[in-house]
């Protein structure tokens, strides 16, 4: 039986629809297809149809790493989609904010395939039920709270007047998890930019020689005193009287113009310029209404775990917050770990690169140790690290192409990718001419060029890793250090016009140099553990990941892994995206944060 | 009888056109997969949003059905398969379809979600991109034909189907009623990956079997019309009319709905300026040659 059943008793009419959505079932996918592929799984030929939107699924299959923060996202999907709905989970996983599982099934293919078959047995059997339960969980409970509509400060739990003015406290509903949410996780903002009136806490500047007090009705009313408005009785409200609100009315001229026309007609009642005209202006100047939108955690043309919070001016983007929600916290699991479980703990920390992380912490555990690796060793694993920065690559096309609607990519680069994860060497060279293939035909394709240029151009000033530096020219690749791999004939590959054509364009060429790189390596074998001895020492690494250089800094003692530092490319590029999307359409706002391939797995808390 | 032949048609039209839409995304050719989704569909729950617009929300689904249908009165499938003939044909189904942006604004308005009003907005923007290219083309196809009866404009082309006569009209016809269908590359309003479905997200159960229906509905009526207007319609030796104009309906929407999954989406701003930077002065040119073709072989 599925705990989401819909309420109706199984006749005839019910028994062919239940049926019918046996063979008709769409999946949402949970972190999200990016680790989905990663995972080498194919969601599609095991008969499941992703779909983008909650409200039309009737499956969802959680796989894979879910932080508790995640968790409760996911709890918020379930809750979203109609009945009859499923879970699914593939890897034993710890899901206490849902249900249990209807169908749960080990992480791989095998397994997605015969969890698939149960699913549809199940769905035919239970998809309606005469006694169903509910699914209410804390978090998704609404909270009321009263505000006040010309002073957006006063937040209290329980109706009331405003202290200021006097008005009604209007009601307006509030998630608990939004708060949940800003309590727990790293946050980075950039409202400092834009002046918000609102958020200025006027007590501080109580005796501020440069306040003055007006009244929100009568804006011709001004003292330099507290006190009430002669006209209609009001609490007056202090501000700031310098050159600052100056600058604001440049741009306000409608309104200013809206307040003297008011002024001479003395009206009591309550008008939309004076509602706004402390609300932040866009800046084209054409007010509209401001909107919060969350993308993510599970947005389909994103990273999953990443979740951006956006405020639309219209449809350009006026404030921006980013969080990951799939962050890792501790590296070493307390008190230490023993070196081989550092690696297998370190080769899960980012599930969409795995072998380079692994190769990581084998060098620095190498260095710790001293040990020298043979030339043939390093050639090889330089050949898994070089293939699986070709099959990142191809899943980043992929989920560009999702994001862009361009459903061939989307199809070709996700079959390729699933290949090229576990592709042998001579695999790798059978499969050579279908990618040189695909990147022949994307750029011939109409519009793509169009579509990406110049958008999400970064400042010149910025530090970034990766394809996303050497699409602005800047060369710090980790792979220029290591003389096998220039010996291998290594040469960056870079670009100048530093916006998304271009970080397609490098990661394009990119596996085109790489195959060269994997055919002079001569062998793919994924790096294991050296055995360290019982020694006392430090150590770091450097590796060039696909998304860019990370470092990683261990000490050792009595050959256990004591301390773990990890500096990954992603927690920089983070920082990259507020800037980069301020005042940008959301089309391209979107697609110059997906142009970044950030992976919020390896941001560390 | 003529209209319960013609809806029924429009029917199993809409089914086609579902499995060749199935073939364009998974690739595989399975008849039964549409007829699976609408029976799953009618038995999921259909949830109504909270602080939706009740009359919007409810309403959107049904209007953009009822303006595809309502275009299709004056698609004539063969000579007397036609629900009516009126006088002015051809640019009733421009008034009809006006209503798709109606439905799609509501749709977006309805259940007060960011991504569904966002798809609404940029919907808006499209039709101004569109609008033009739908009606100057049809000026040109209207004085060819003399008459604004779709049977007479079917029957102007007898000597040369208007693809030849008018290719550049053909082409921006073409283009723009792919924008009115929403369909990619200019499924703007309706985009999965950057809208997570736009208008049609917070749709589900009956009203989004609904939603989808038109939209299906919406692709025939256009294929249909393009079929009628620049390929000769019911026109073609050997089989009888109506099989022609089945046969070619079909051809047109599998090419529009192919066609687009080889593309990335178009950007709102780029549609809008090359609609009108290069799209209405090649409809006025259009429009002056078939004005001078008529002139001089009358």
């Amino acid at each position: 039986m599925i705990t989401g059943a819909r309420l109706g008793t199984l006749t005839g009419f019910r028994r062919l629809i239940a049926s019918a959505m046996s063979h008709d079932l769409n999946v949402f996918l949970v972190p999200g297809p990016d680790i989905a592929r990663a995972q080498g799984l194919d969601i599609e030929s095991s008969g499941l149809q992703p779909v983008a939107s909650p409200r039309h699924a009737n499956v969802l299959l959680v796989m894979g790493p879910v932080t508790p923060a995640l968790q409760e996202a996911t709890a918020v999907i379930y809750a979203q989609m109609v009945r009859p709905r499923s879970l699914f989970v593939l890897g034993a996983q710890d899901l206490s904010s849902l249900p249990a599982a209807d169908v749960e099934a080990e992480l791989s293919q095998q397994g997605l395939i015969e969890g698939v078959n149960r699913l549809r047995r199940v769905f035919s059997e239970s998809a309606f039920r005469p006694s169903i339960s509910d699914f209410d969980v804390p978090i998704l409970q609404i909270r009321i709270e009263y505000t006040c509509s010309m002073h957006p400060e006063i937040v209290q739990d329980e109706p009331g007047s405003c202290p200021r003015c006097g008005m009604f406290l209007i009601p307006r509903e509030v998630q608990s998890m939004a708060e949940h949410r800003h309590m727990n996780h790293q946050k980075i903002n950039t409202d400092a930019e834009i002046p918000v009136t609102f958020t200025h806490n006027h007590g501080d500047h109580q005796h501020d020689a440069s306040m003055e007090y007006t009244c929100p009705m009568h804006p011709d009313v001004v003292q330099n005193e507290p006190g009430s408005c002669p006209r209609c009785g009001m609490n007056l409200e202090p501000r700031e009287s310098q050159t600052e609100s100056d600058h604001d009315h440049h741009h306000m001229d409608h309104a200013d113009q809206g307040n003297m026309n008011m002024d001479h007609d003395d009206m009591g009642f309550m008008s939309m310029i004076d509602v706004t005209k402390d609300l932040p202006r866009s800046e084209d100047g054409l007010p509209m209404e401001w909107i919060d939108a969350p993308f993510g955690p599970f947005f389909p043309g994103l990273p999953g775990g990443l979740l951006l919070l956006l405020t639309l001016d219209g449809d350009a983007v006026a404030r921006s917050e980013t969080h990951c929600l799939s962050e890792n916290t501790e590296l070493v699991q307390s008190p230490s770990m023993e070196p081989p479980n550092f690696i297998e703990r370190l080769t899960c920390v980012n599930p969409l690169s795995p072998i380079a992380y692994r190769l990581l912490a084998c060098r620095a555990l190498e260095h710790a140790a001293g040990i020298d690796i043979s030339a043939e060793t390093a050639r090889a694993r330089i050949g898994a690290l070089e293939r699986e920065r070709i099959a990142s690559h191809l899943g980043w096309l992929a989920l560009f192409a999702q994001q862009t609607g361009f459903d061939w990519l989307m199809r070709r680069a996700a079959s390729l990718q699933l290949k090229f994860l576990t592709a042998e060497f001579q695999q790798i060279k059978v499969l050579k001419p279908s990618v040189l293939a695909l990147i022949k035909r994307l750029q011939q394709t109409p519009l793509l060029k169009s579509r990406t240029a110049n958008i999400g151009q970064l400042m010149a000033d910025i530090v970034s890793y990766g394809p996303v530096a050497r699409a602005a020219g800047i060369d710090n690749d980790a792979r220029n250090d290591d003389k096998i791999c220039v010996a291998l004939g290594f040469t960056a590959v870079k670009q100048i016009r530093n916006d998304v054509l271009a970080r397609l364009q490098v990661r394009l060429d990119e596996i085109t140099h790489t195959l060269m790189l994997i055919e002079a390596a001569d062998a793919v074998v994924v790096p294991v553990s050296n055995t360290v001895g019982k020694i006392s020492s430090s150590g770091e690494a450097r590796v060039e990941t696909p998304r860019g250089m990370a470092h990683l800094q261990l000490t050792l003692e009595n050959g256990q892994v004591m301390t773990a530092q990890l500096d990954a490319p992603s927690t920089y590029h983070l920082n990259l995206i507020n800037p980069m999307i301020d005042q940008q359409e959301l089309g391209d706002a979107l697609m110059a944060v997906n142009s970044l391939d950030l992976s919020p797995w390896e941001v560390l808390q | 009888m003529t209209t319960v032949f013609i809806l029924i048609s429009l029917v199993f039209g809409a089914y086609l056109v579902a499995v060749i839409e199935d073939w364009a995304l998974t690739g595989r050719f399975r008849l039964t997969a549409p007829v699976f989704s609408a029976l799953a569909l009618l038995g999921r729950e259909s949830v109504l949003p909270r602080k939706l617009d009740r009359v919007f929300f409810e309403v959107a689904p049904v209007l953009l059905l009822l303006s595809a249908v309502l275009a299709v009165a004056v698609v004539p499938l063969s000579p007397d398969l036609i629900i009516t003939d009126l006088a002015t044909g051809a640019l009733f189904i421009n008034a009809a379809l006006v209503y798709v942006l109606v439905a799609l604004l509501m749709a977006g308005w309805g259940p007060d979600g960011a991504y569904a009003m966002i798809g609404g907005w940029r919907f808006l923007g499209q039709l101004i991109a569109y609008a033009m290219l739908i009606v100057m083309p049809l000026t040109a196809v209207v004085m060819r034909a003399e008459s604004m009866l779709t049977t007479e404009i079917v029957v102007s082309q007898a000597g040369l189907w208007n693809i030849v006569y008018q290719p550049v009209g053909f082409v921006l016809f073409f283009i723009a009623a792919m924008a009115l269908a929403f369909l990619p590359p200019f499924d703007l309003p309706t985009s999965k990956g950057d809208l997570a479905g736009g208008v049609e997200a917070e749709y589900s159960g009956v009203r989004l079997a609904v939603f989808r229906l038109g939209r299906l509905v919406l692709i025939i009526t256009l294929a249909a019309a393009t079929v009628i207007f620049y390929l000769g319609g019911w026109q073609g030796p050997w089989l009888p009319p109506w099989a022609w104009s089945a046969i070619k309906i079909l051809v047109v929407t599998a090419v529009m709905l192919l066609g687009g999954r080889m593309l990335p989406r178009i950007r709102e701003a780029h549609l809008l300026s090359w609609c009108w930077i290069f799209g209405i002065p090649l409809a006025l040119l259009n429009i002056f040659l078939v004005g001078v073709l008529v002139l001089v072989f009358p």
